[in-house]
């Protein structure tokens, strides 16, 4: 019945996985706002993982960052392996030494996506001169809009999984 | 370090990392890879999904706004195609008119009309033409018709549209002339000896006239009915004409005026405008 509902579950993270693509990759649908839209994927695979087990926590980690990276450029690079490092160790934390609630979760989301991003930037824009002007054009406002984000996912995801566990 | 290094889930951690890392370096490397493409394919399998549901990407068009866009497109292409044609003859136009406009630049006081030859006279043997301008465009009976290489003939003839052309290869024709580095002075006119080689007699030569081969014929002027200096033609050689006991010169026009496609009419110029001596027209 575990698995079984486990299942249901993971099909129902996936669903959310390619809706969040969709909507971020058409066109004029999601409106910029202070000239940045939301890692929606971000908040999507870490909400999971708070959840989840390690292993999934850690495939759909690495699913997330691969479309992040593939949105970008046809290659896996940072998202891909980032996600999988951190959701596998959220994934493991939240379930031997953490208990998941809104507070911790939004701490842990802060550090990883202000971390992320910043790793990001440093690595794609140190050579670039006016890279501080697009730190405070873009960057600020993507992350304060990813965490936002996250948190509403944390939300549903708990629901889901609350819905299509063993425990209910 | 040992035991949780050797605890399953941190080694299928590193494995995937391992296999994560690879793969990163092969799409970062390999253009056009299987996993990019695959990924793609599946991104643009969605993009197709979501393009039916917006307004922002292209969608199917019905049968009549297809015929509606045919229609539109057919009405543009026309007019199109008649601004192409346009286009093609207002160039010509400009062609022609540059052509002219080193002799209207040095002489200012001109008023050159230019023309299409529009048909020629089969019947005529000295290559008399008409062109596509007439009396509406300010041409008159008598105004001289010129090319940038010289004078070519005068209008005999002129309606509202066109306007017939007597060559200086006809007998009709006669100009008052001079030799531009001897200043021996004659009449241009036609023979039909030499209009079939496209050329024109310099006559009424005197005795000690010092005509040569390549000497340059040029208008007097004095008539009035053609302005001073424009060329006739070159001397292609010096004769005596047994007939009326004189000499005379053969001279070739610079254009070929058996061929010619285009001209323009000089309606204007200073000094213009003196009494017809005799007959159908006097140089």
């Amino acid at each position: 019945m575990d698995k079984k509902n486990a299942v249901f579950r993971y099909i129902a993270y996936a669903v959310e996985m390619v809706l969040a693509f969709v909507l971020l990759s058409t066109p004029n649908l999601l409106p910029d706002i202070f000239g940045a839209k939301p890692a929606l994927l971000l908040g999507i695979a870490l909400s999971i993982a708070t959840f989840e087990r390690e292993i999934p926590a850690m495939i759909f980690g690495m699913v997330a960052g691969a479309l992040m990276d593939f949105g970008y450029s046809n290659a896996l690079g940072l998202f891909t392996i980032a996600l999988t490092v951190v959701c596998f160790l959220i994934g493991w934390v939240a379930n031997n030494l953490v208990k998941a609630n809104p507070m911790n979760y939004l701490l842990t989301a802060a550090v990883v996506i202000g971390g992320l991003y910043m790793l990001y930037f440093g690595i794609e824009f140190y050579h670039v001169a006016d890279r501080w002007t697009y730190f405070q054009a873009h960057l600020i406002s993507r992350m304060i809009q990813s965490l936002l984000w996250s948190a509403v996912w944390y939300f549903v995801n708990r629901f889901v999984y609350h819905t299509l566990s063993e425990e209910t | 370090m040992k035991e949780f290094l050797g605890k399953t889930k941190i080694k299928i951690l590193l494995s995937v990392l391992l296999v994560l890392l690879m793969l990163s370096v092969f799409t970062r490397n390999v253009e056009n890879n299987i996993v990019s493409s695959a990924v793609n394919g599946l991104g643009y399998g969605l993009s197709k999904v979501t393009a039916a549901a917006t307004d922002n990407n292209a969608r199917t068009m019905s049968y009549d706004e297809l015929m509606s866009a045919y229609e539109e497109l057919q009405q543009e292409n026309n007019s199109l195609r008649a601004r192409v044609v346009d286009y093609y003859d207002t160039k010509a136009e400009n062609a022609r008119l540059w052509k002219f406009y080193d002799l209207k630049k040095e002489n200012p006081d001109y008023t050159l009309i230019p023309a299409m030859v529009l048909r020629r006279d089969v019947n005529d043997e000295f290559s008399s033409f008409t062109l596509d301008k007439g009396t509406a465009s300010g041409i008159s009976i008598g105004d001289p018709v010129v090319t940038d290489n010289g004078v070519v003939g005068w209008v005999a003839e002129a309606d509202a549209n066109t306007a017939k052309v007597v060559t200086i290869l006809s007998p009709r024709t006669s100009i008052g002339a001079v030799d531009n580095r001897t200043s021996d002075t004659g009449v241009v006119t036609g023979k039909a000896a030499f209009a079939d080689r496209g050329e024109t007699v310099f006559s009424k030569l005197l005795s000690d006239h010092a005509v040569e081969t390549g000497d340059i014929i040029t208008t007097t002027g004095i008539s009035g009915l053609y302005p001073k200096g424009l060329i006739l033609g070159e001397v292609t050689e010096v004769g005596y004409d047994t007939y009326d006991t004189s000499y005379y010169a053969v001279i070739r026009p610079y254009d070929d005026i058996r061929t010619l496609s285009e001209a323009a009419v000089l309606t204007a110029f200073s000094g213009q405008g003196e009494i017809l001596l005799s007959g159908d027209t006097d140089g």
